[in-house]
C-alpha cells in the first residue's frame, strides 16, 4: 500500500461520512432501533416467566438474566447490520445513485475503495454501539464497569474484522448479481437464527452446530462472558483463538471474492447492468 | 371508469409479479424467510421457559403452549409487512428504477397505483404466510381449534383493510422523506412492540396498553388466537369485528387524506424527482 492508496481510502471514507451525515434521521435510527427491536423479547420473557430471571435460561447461558442477554445481542448486531447493509450493499447503492461506473472506471484500486467504505462504516457503527451501551446503562440498568471496557473492545475489534471481511465478499457478489438486497436480507435472518444474538443457540442441536462456524457466536459468548458472568479475558482464550482463525479466513476469502468478481464484471461488460 | 381503474390496478399487480419473477432466487427466499424470521422468537421462548409449556402464560391467557402462541402472533403480524414494506416501499422503489414520474403521469388517480401495489403485496404476503404456517405446523405440531379458522380469517381480512390505510400513509411519507425505508421500519417496529404478538397486553406498561387498543393488529392477533387457541381477550367477538371495521374506515380515510395532501405538495413544490 502506498500513499495514493491511503488517500483513496481516506477520500472514500470522507465521501461516505458526508452521505451518512445528509440523513440525520438515519443516525438517530441506528442509535435507537437495534435496542427497540429487542423490547418484544423483554415483554415475551415477562409473559412466559413472570420475572426478570429464568433458571432454565441460567442452565443454558450461565446467567439467569435474559434482559442483559438480549441487550448485548442488540448492541453487537449493529456491527452485523453495518457489514451486511453498509458494506455488502454499498456498490448497489452506487448503482442506484448512478455513480458506480465512475468509481469502477477510476484509476484507483477498487479494494481501497471498499476499504474506505468499511472504515466509514466502522466509525459510525462504533459510535452507534457506544451510544447504545449508554442507553442500556441508563435505561435498562446494564452494569458495565470501566475495567471491562478494554477486553470488550478487543473482542469487538476481532469480531469487526470477521464481519467486515464477510461484508467485503458480499460487496463483490453484489457487483455480480446486482439485486443483492434479497441475499443480504436472507443472511441477516440466517445470522439471527444461527448465532446467539437473540437466544442461546444450544437450545437446538442444528442451530448450535451451524453457529460454531460463525464469528458472531464466539464474539457474543466472549462479550457476554465478560459482562454477565465476570469471566476474565484469560479464560476466554479458546473463543479468542477461534475468532481469530475465522477472521483470517473471512478477511482473506472476502478480499479474494471481491477482487475476482470485480474483475469478472468489468471483463464481462456488465457493470452498468441493473 | 371503474373498469378502467380496475384494469390499472391489475396491470400494476401483474407488473410487480413480473419484476419478482425476474429475480427467482429472491422470490424463493421470500417464501422461506418468514419461517426463518419466527424461529428465534420460538427458540427464545423455549429457552426461557425450559420447555413448551409456561405456567405463567397459562395464568395470563388460559393456554400454556408458548410455541403455538408465539407462532400464531407472528403469522398474523406478517401482514404488517404488506402495509409497511409492500405498499409503503412501493414509491421509493419506483424512484430507484427511475419510473416514478412516468407512473405519476399516467391518466389514473394515484390511489389506483397504491391499490395495485396492495393487491400484489397481499397476494404475495398471503402466499408467504401460507408456506410459513404449513412448515411451522409440520415441525412443531401446533395445537389449534380448526373450527376457529374461518372467523380468524374474517378478522384478519378486516385487519388488512385497516393496514392498507397505514400502507397508503407510509407510501406518501416516503415522497417527503425520500429514504422511505426508515418510515416503514420505524412504524413497523413501534406497532410490533405495542401489538401483543408474543405476549399478552397484561405485561405491557399502561401507556402502551392504551395505545394498543387503537391498533387493528391487536384485534387481529388476539382475535385469531382467541378462536384458534382460546386466548382470554378483553373484547367480545362482536366488539372485535365492529372495532376492526371502524378502525379500517378511520385508518383508510386518514391514509388517503395524507396521501392526497403529500401528493399535491410534492408536485406543487416540484420535489417529486428529488432523491
Amino acid at each position: 500500500m502506498n500513499g495514493k492508496d491511503w488517500l483513496v481510502i481516506f477520500e472514500e471514507m470522507r465521501k461516505n461520512i458526508k452521505i451518512i451525515l445528509c440523513y440525520p434521521l438515519a443516525i438517530v435510527f441506528w442509535v435507537f432501533f437495534p435496542i427497540i427491536w429487542v423490547i418484544p423479547f423483554i415483554f415475551q420473557g415477562r409473559a412466559f416467566v413472570g420475572s426478570l430471571a429464568s433458571s432454565a435460561f441460567k442452565d443454558l447461558t450461565g446467567s439467569a438474566q435474559y434482559i442483559p442477554f438480549v441487550l448485548i445481542g442488540a448492541i453487537v448486531s449493529t456491527y452485523m447490520f453495518s457489514a451486511l447493509y453498509g458494506i455488502g450493499n454499498s456498490f448497489r447503492m452506487e448503482s442506484y445513485w448512478g455513480t458506480l461506473e465512475f468509481i469502477l472506471g477510476s484509476p484507483a484500486k477498487k479494494i481501497m475503495v471498499i476499504l474506505g467504505k468499511a472504515a466509514s462504516e466502522g466509525i459510525f457503527s462504533t459510535f452507534f454501539a457506544i451510544a447504545q451501551i449508554f442507553i442500556c446503562i441508563f435505561v435498562f440498568g446494564l452494569e458495565v464497569t470501566l475495567t471491562k471496557f478494554a477486553p470488550i473492545l478487543f473482542i469487538m475489534l476481532l469480531l469487526l474484522l470477521g464481519l467486515y471481511g464477510m461484508g467485503i465478499g458480499l460487496a463483490g457478489i453484489t457487483l455480480q448479481i446486482k439485486e443483492s438486497r434479497g441475499i443480504i436480507h436472507a443472511l441477516d435472518s440466517l445470522l439471527f437464527l444461527f448465532t446467539p444474538i437473540r437466544y442461546p443457540v444450544q437450545i437446538n442441536p442444528i442451530t448450535h452446530a451451524v453457529s460454531l462456524f460463525i464469528p458472531l457466536t464466539y464474539g457474543l459468548v466472549a462479550i457476554r462472558g465478560i459482562l454477565l458472568v465476570g469471566r476474565p479475558l484469560s479464560s476466554l482464550l479458546r473463543e479468542i483463538w477461534l475468532l481469530l482463525i475465522l477472521d483470517i479466513f473471512l478477511v482473506g476469502f472476502g478480499l479474494f471474492i471481491f477482487t475476482w468478481l470485480e474483475k469478472r464484471v468489468r471483463k464481462a461488460g456488465t457493470v452498468s447492468h441493473y | 371508469m371503474l373498469m378502467h381503474w380496475l384494469r390499472a390496478i391489475n396491470a400494476e399487480n401483474i407488473k410487480e409479479w413480473k419484476i419478482e419473477f425476474s429475480y427467482k432466487a429472491d422470490f424463493i427466499r421470500s417464501l422461506i424467510e418468514p419461517l426463518i424470521y419466527v424461529l428465534p422468537y420460538v427458540f427464545y421462548g423455549i429457552a426461557i421457559v425450559g420447555g413448551r409449556n409456561s405456567a405463567h402464560l397459562k395464568q395470563l391467557i388460559g393456554n400454556a403452549d408458548v410455541i403455538t402462541y408465539t407462532v400464531l402472533g407472528y403469522i398474523v403480524m406478517g401482514f404488517l409487512n404488506t402495509a409497511c414494506w409492500g405498499m409503503g416501499w412501493s414509491l421509493r422503489k419506483e424512484q430507484w428504477y427511475g419510473t416514478l414520474e412516468t407512473i405519476f403521469c399516467a391518466p389514473v388517480p394515484r390511489w389506483v397505483y397504491i391499490a395495485g401495489m396492495a393487491t400484489h403485496s397481499t397476494l404475495h404476503q398471503g402466499l408467504m404466510i401460507f408456506v410459513q404456517a404449513l412448515v411451522i405446523h409440520a415441525i412443531f405440531h401446533l395445537t389449534l381449534n380448526v373450527s376457529g379458522l374461518l372467523p380468524s380469517l374474517a378478522l384478519v381480512a378486516l385487519m388488512l383493510v385497516a393496514l392498507y390505510g397505514l400502507g397508503i400513509m407510509v407510501a406518501a411519507l416516503a415522497l417527503i422523506f425520500k429514504e422511505g425505508w426508515m418510515v416503514s421500519e420505524i412504524l413497523h417496529s413501534i406497532i410490533s412492540i405495542v401489538t401483543p404478538i408474543a405476549y399478552p397486553l397484561a405485561v405491557l406498561p399502561i401507556v402502551l396498553r392504551k395505545i394498543s387498543v387503537y391498533l387493528p393488529t391487536t384485534y387481529g392477533i388476539m382475535g385469531a388466537r382467541h378462536f384458534l387457541m382460546d386466548e382470554k381477550v378483553f373484547f367480545s367477538t362482536g366488539q372485535a369485528f365492529l372495532r376492526l371495521f371502524l378502525l379500517g374506515v378511520v385508518w383508510v380515510a386518514v391514509g388517503l387524506l395524507i396521501f392526497m395532501i403529500v401528493d399535491k405538495k410534492v408536485r406543487r413544490d416540484g420535489t417529486l424527482a428529488y432523491y
